[in-house]
């Protein structure tokens, strides 16, 4: 084993791979912060190119692309509220406040920051941990992706605001949204209304920036300046106080989002989201997160890049992938000769040590990359106001098209932003809407593998089988009222 | 769904009178090919279509690219095709769960018979039975016999109704009146990895997808579809009186029902030659795909077939 990674890591430190890496993250990171094209597109049609390259060469190259991609997606975030993910979403909260202050440079920083520190030490800690992570993944199974959603889900409401009434209102018509489409276990159309294009549901992008970027353009334009729209100055680069100050935040999310990387389908979305609320409940002012706390953006971005190492897990140790990131790298890896499952390592221990220690490598160049390119990213907020705003409009539309090329999801991307213009005004926050809908058909497809596995005998199914379920659902409203009377007395 | 019929109408109207219709598919094909995909990215026709892709271009002259266009279960990119014009310039990479079956079980907004020709069957997948490697079953019938004796109690774990892993279980189900309890997962991924951590008891996998688990002992096959043996040691679904097109995912391209003939013909030919070249073959077999190609015409034929198996299947099981 050590000597595979010893032989690895010398084997990672060629100068084809760095330079790849540099061009899949560049890219990435262009694609993913662009509205509408997905880091996941992005990947599909560069594979090809990897299955030409040398295996050292293309699919850390591969990998430059996933992690540019997942940065990327934050600058539109934290730049003109137009999350393209929803790993982006909790970023955008604090980040967009910045940007509107004045420090879209800060926010920039230390979302790059946050991110390769997040995802460093969660890559570090797969590569050391792999085999116990790889045992602790088989002891979670729908019960228990079940009983954590639910889990998560009354985090975010008694965490998401002064009013916990009003995000949990918001949070189930988010669920009742998930609901509409075709029932993902019996096939049945629900709340389609004999509508064919409602029948494969509501698409998460078009709701995204219909909630949050629409309703910032119309504010923007009320506004009424000249210059800068959304922001007249980009402010100073991040200091190293400041940095120093989010360190336990990051540490934390680190562990959060490390944490929920284990668990087979939570993903990027839950990690950041429980980030964000742990560091908004641990800190002592609370009220401060939300309107542009530094601190808010690190928490989002460490945990939802700390949930890339433990996701690749069972790919190199089964050959299972877990999601469509995964998948599209196990072609990769196929195409090349290298058939990740039980026997990879003893295998090919050397090369795929190598292909673990250029992650941490991309991740590193990563800092230089994106410590040059982020002054250009922060200056486009600068620019005047008349032109500024048509060209966020003109990127809300055609990325609310180019991801699925469906005229109907325009319909939906305008729709989604009068519905945030009237919460707005309500003053409801629409995040737990947002969060209910990403989260909801997960969740009712958990709970429907978990009902289906129990079978005729539920009860002892639950009780003798699942007690890992039965504690989180214990856990959870004791969980939920403690941090509901800390935030109450945190803000009062 | 007016206004195509319309553009149509006027188009097939312009070219009649202008006396362009054989000219104009003269130098077919004098643009890209869209190839629409009805699943989602990375899932296994999205791979094999990203080695055709690569490579066909070679004997179109003309870029092939793949449009992923997943919902509603294989519809949404369906329909799109459905609509499409039948020129030749839009296609469809799909499989027979989505081509033939859905029809059975639910409304749809095209009709797969009449809305489609096959241009080709790329290739095939051939379903395996799994158990874990520490499973107490070690034969097919040891299985068969436990589902028999407890019915609904044995998991077996598959990718989704009436998908490529449901199918063959329902018809095995069938065939030998055996009943096992069906858990949806989303995708063959987390379907092998419910068998793997004791979640389910069974279930379906592609050859393709299973070398490295079995090499490693995780898992144990207790049959593959087809005629033949695939593995010395493991009987076919033949040799198991589960007779006929049961357990193949089939990789087909089909075209707009009235494609003309000598684009059919142009497309035909540059499917077939893909099939001799040497890189697609490499691809492939990296990719443990077989290069196992049938013609549009004699596709057909299969379709039909399916067409009434599945009818049956439906039939048997919802009422």
């Amino acid at each position: 084993m050590i000597e595979h990674f010893a032989e690895g890591a010398l084997m990672a430190f060629r100068l084809d791979t760095i330079l790849m890496i540099i061009v899949g993250l560049f890219s990435g990171m262009l694609v993913g912060a662009l509205p509408g094209f997905t880091t996941l597109m992005a990947m599909a049609i560069l594979l090809p190119l990897s299955f030409f390259l040398d295996p050292l060469v293309g699919i850390p190259f591969l990998l430059g692309v996933y992690k540019g991609g997942i940065f990327g997606g934050s600058i539109p975030a934290i730049l003109v509220s137009m999350p393209g993910t929803g790993a982006a979403v909790a970023t955008s909260i604090d980040g967009y406040k910045l940007t509107q202050k004045g420090e879209s440079r800060k926010a920039l920083d230390m979302a790059l920051y946050a991110s390769v520190i997040g995802d460093t030490f969660s890559d570090v800690f797969t590569i050391l941990m792999i085999f116990p992570i790889a045992l602790l993944v088989m002891q979670f199974g729908p019960p228990e992706l079940f009983a954590v959603l639910l889990m998560s889900l009354v985090i975010i409401v008694v965490t998401s605001g002064s009013n916990p009434l009003k995000g949990l209102v918001m949070m189930l018509f988010g669920l009742w949204l998930a609901q509409i489409g075709t029932d993902p276990m019996g096939g049945v159309e629900r709340f389609t209304f004999g509508i064919f294009d409602l029948k494969s549901g509501i698409p998460l992008l078009p709701m995204l920036m219909g909630v949050f970027a629409l309703p910032e353009i119309v504010y923007a334009v009320m506004r009424n300046e000249k210059v800068g729209g959304f922001a007249k100055l980009v402010g100073a680069r991040l200091s190293m106080a400041e940095f120093k100050r989010c360190i336990p935040t990051i540490r934390r999310s680190t562990f959060i989002g490390t944490a929920i990387g284990i668990v087979p389908g939570l993903g990027q979305v839950v990690a950041a989201m429980m980030g964000y609320s742990a560091a908004k409940n641990a800190s002592s002012h609370p009220e401060t997160f939300g309107q542009g706390e530094v601190e808010g953006v690190a928490a989002a971005e460490a945990a939802n890049n700390a949930v890339n190492g433990p996701t690749l897990v069972p790919l190199l140790t089964l050959g299972i992938p877990g999601d469509n990131v995964t998948a599209i790298l196990l072609g990769a890896f196929v195409a090349q000769g290298l058939r990740p499952g039980p026997q990879l390592f003893e295998e090919q221990g050397a090369i795929v040590f190598a292909i673990l220690v250029a992650m941490v490598l991309a991740n590193l160049m990563f800092i230089v990359i994106g410590y040059l390119s982020i002054p250009f990213f922060a200056r486009i907020v600068t620019i005047k106001t008349g032109l500024l705003v048509p060209i966020v409009i003109m990127f809300a539309f055609a990325g609310a098209y180019v991801f699925r090329s469906d005229t109907t999801d325009i319909l939906m991307l305008v729709g989604f932003g009068l519905f945030g213009l009237l919460a707005r005004a309500a003053k409801f926050d629409v995040m737990p809407m947002v969060m209910g809908f990403i989260l909801g058909g997960p969740l009712e497809y958990a709970f429907g593998q978990t009902v289906a596995m129990a079978g005729n005998s539920p009860i002892s199914f639950m009780f003798t089988e699942r007690l890992g379920m039965l504690a989180v659902l214990i856990a959870t409203p004791l969980i939920g009222y403690a941090l509901w009377r800390r935030m109450k007395t945190a803000t009062n | 769904m007016f206004l195509k019929t319309l553009k149509k109408t006027v188009g097939t109207a312009l070219v009649a009178t202008l006396g362009l219709g054989t000219a104009a598919y003269a130098e077919y094909p004098e643009k890209p090919i869209t190839l629409v995909i009805p699943l989602g990215a990375g899932g296994s026709h999205d791979l094999n279509a990203r080695v055709i892709t690569s490579i066909i271009p070679t004997y179109l002259n003309q870029a092939m690219i793949v449009r992923l266009s997943p919902g509603a279960g294989g519809q949404k990119g369906t329909q799109e095709v459905a609509n499409a014009a039948a020129d030749g310039y839009t296609l469809l990479f799909s499989h027979n769960y989505i081509d033939m079956l859905q029809q059975h079980v639910e409304n749809l907004p095209y009709d797969p018979n009449a809305d489609f020709v096959p241009v080709a069957r790329v290739n095939y997948a051939p379903i395996a039975v799994v158990v874990r490697g520490d499973s107490e079953y070690n034969t097919f019938e040891d299985l068969i016999n436990a589902a028999k004796a407890d019915p609904g109690g044995i998991n077996m774990a598959h990718s989704g109704n009436w998908g490529a892993l449901f199918v063959p279980a329902a018809q095995i189900m069938k065939a030998t009146e055996a009943s096992f309890n069906l858990v949806p997962f989303q995708g063959g991924g987390p379907a092998m990895q419910a068998l793997l951590s004791g979640d389910a008891e069974v279930t379906m996998g592609f050859p393709s997808t299973l070398s490295a688990l079995l090499d490693a002992g995780k898992v144990k096959i207790l049959a593959t579809a087809g005629e033949e043996r695939i593995y010395d040691d493991v009987p076919s679904f033949a040799e198991l009186n589960i007779g006929g097109d049961v357990g193949f995912m089939h990789r087909v391209v089909l075209a707009p029902a009235g494609t003309p003939d000598d684009v059919l013909e142009k497309l035909a030919e540059a499917f077939t030659a893909l099939q001799e070249d040497k890189t697609y073959k490499k691809m492939m077999g990296r990719l443990g795909e077989n290069t196992d190609y049938i013609s549009g015409g004699e596709y057909q034929a299969m379709r039909e077939g399916q067409n009434a198996a599945y009818k049956d299947l439906v039939d048997s099981i919802t009422k």
